[in-house]
């Protein structure tokens, strides 16, 4: 542990990822230690999402390096040390809390080792229910996904990323559908999570919860890095500088 | 003290006029030319007429109310030896329905996960399955029956066989398209994960479908149990059969006790499956 909070758990330099011709990222770098929770602020298009799903492999990217745990990742490659936390949660709403967090496991097993919800190895189901105690839910195994709230919801998540025993969280706007008791409630989760030794790195709209839950803010704006700052530093001016294009995109009231 | 409200309307402004252009209204008319022509030639082709409907009416009648020669289908005749062996013909017409359906699960759901894309990624195996899809629903039921007769003889197995075959086409295209309906977050959270694409499948596409599947199936027997009964026309046995007979031997007022018994069963079928389907989907 001691290692790794000295080099970053994930390094980024100079990713660079285009649609066509329209260059959504160039040249962002990112350092993420572990133990550290790193917010990722701008307005809608300024890249963040895409950001995020290039290191998830979910998007490939067209330059730049990505290191992981002290290995370089290719583009597109799945590696197990990233997981990633959704704003709208993807949780398999007709399946348990367990079933689901049991779901984070599959990448280390095969087929047959769990070939339905209801057939994962006992080790695993175990191992899923201490995620599921993590994150307060233990009592709440057997519910079916969508009788928990928005913000249960996204607790047994984030223990699906912690049964898949990933070293960096990457968490796409994970509170923006939540009511502000539960975002505040997800946001110290992962304070917690980060101070237990992982590297989070949190999309967000919300300038108050970057301030009071990070450890660095870093702002993006057309797909460049603006701002990496600790949260103390961050203004108002520096937030409306960050969100003036999505202002400029709403039109109307001005 | 009370403050005052204010009430007064928002001030008024003339809405402004929809752009409809030249080329709408050419399209709309073109459109409205087509559907048009399309139905006069359908009353051509089928020989439509309702004169010749009014013109044949004591046909109708003494169909429905009987002749010197034969009875009519009113009263129909509700003795116990007429009703009792036709149960035992609908509890047959019943069951092919249900084993054709339940016994086609596992091909259609073989199907339905070659031929939707949600989780068939090979554009070449996709197409074939739907394809075969297609292939296997445009055949009527009737049709397989046919050709299962010379293979196993006439009754209701061939019946079985020939919904099957029919079934698994179309609850296979019925089962692909609510896969490809489903939100594919989950399928993206798992795959994010490491996940296989089978692991996928079953772990986030098939959980999130099974309310839809289970209620398909329950449509598709009710569905099923009317193509027994005209199965049971050409001989596939059951109620149909019955039918078929009592038309043949001119016993109008048997065949409306048969037609009564087919009728109630059919709505009862259909109120449990409607019901169970709305117990599902809540």
């Amino acid at each position: 542990m001691t290692s790794l909070t000295t080099s970053p758990a994930l390094s980024v330099r100079g990713l660079t990822k285009r649609f066509g011709d329209r260059v959504v990222l160039e040249g962002f770098d990112l350092d993420v230690r572990a133990g550290e929770v790193v917010s990722v602020l701008g307005a809608n298009g300024s890249g963040k999402s895409t950001m995020l799903r290039c290191l998830s492999g979910l998007t490939k990217f067209d330059g730049g390096s990505v290191t992981v745990a002290g290995r370089e990742m290719r583009s597109g490659e799945r590696v197990p040390e990233f997981a990633m936390v959704f704003q709208k949660i993807h949780l398999v709403p007709q399946l348990s809390a367990l079933e689901n967090v049991c779901a984070g496991a599959l990448g280390r097993l095969s087929f047959w080792q769990a070939w339905a919800p209801r057939a994962f190895p006992a080790d695993v189901r175990e191992e899923a229910m201490g995620c599921l105690d993590r994150v307060g839910l233990a009592e709440r195994a057997h519910d079916r996904a969508r009788r928990l709230s928005g913000g249960q919801q996204q607790r047994v998540a984030v223990a699906r990323a912690l049964c898949q025993r990933a070293g960096v969280l990457l968490a796409d706007e994970p509170v923006s559908s939540l009511d502000p008791a539960a975002a505040e409630q997800v946001m110290r989760l992962l304070r917690s999570l980060a101070d237990d030794g992982m590297a989070v790195a949190a999309v967000l709209h919300q300038p108050e919860l970057a301030r009071r839950h990070s450890d660095r803010v870093v702002g993006l704006t057309g797909g460049r890095i603006t701002l990496n700052i600790p949260p103390s530093a961050l203004t108002d001016a520096d937030v409306d500088a960050l969100y003036a294009p999505d202002y400029a995109a709403e039109g109307g009231l001005t | 003290m009370s403050a005052t409200l204010n009430t007064t309307p928002a001030r008024r402004l003339p809405v402004p006029p929809r752009r409809r252009t030249v080329g709408w209204l050419v399209t709309t008319a073109a459109v409205l030319a087509v559907v048009v022509g399309l139905h006069v030639v359908a009353v051509r082709e089928t020989e439509f007429s309702l004169p010749e409907l009014v013109t044949g009416w004591h046909g109708i009648w003494s169909f429905l109310f009987g002749d010197p020669k034969t009875a009519g289908a009113l009263p129909p005749d509700l003795s116990w030896k007429i009703v009792g062996p036709a149960l035992g013909a609908c509890a047959v017409t019943f069951s092919m329905g249900l084993l054709g359906t339940t016994l086609s699960i596992p091909f259609a759901l073989f199907l339905a996960l070659l031929g939707s894309r949600t989780t068939s990624k090979n554009v070449v195996v996709y197409q074939l399955a739907r394809a075969l899809m297609s292939f296997l629903r445009s055949v009527p039921s009737l049709v397989w029956g046919l050709i299962y007769v010379t293979a196993v003889g006439l009754g209701p197995f061939p019946g079985v066989l020939a919904i099957i075959t029919h079934n698994t086409g179309v609850m296979g295209k019925l089962w692909s398209e609510a896969m490809e309906e489903t939100d594919r977050g989950p399928l993206e959270a798992l795959r994010s994960a490491g996940a296989s694409p089978a692991q996928t499948a079953a772990h986030a596409v098939l959980p999130s479908v099974t309310p839809q599947f289970t209620s398909l199936f329950l449509y598709r027997v009710d569905v099923n149990v009317r193509d027994a009964l005209t199965l049971g026309v050409i001989g596939a046995g059951g109620i149909g059969f019955y039918i078929t007979q009592a038309i043949q031997e001119f016993q109008f007022n048997v065949m409306m006790t048969y037609v009564l018994m087919v009728t109630v069963m059919v709505i009862a079928l259909d109120l449990l499956s409607a019901w169970l389907r709305g117990r599902i989907m809540q």
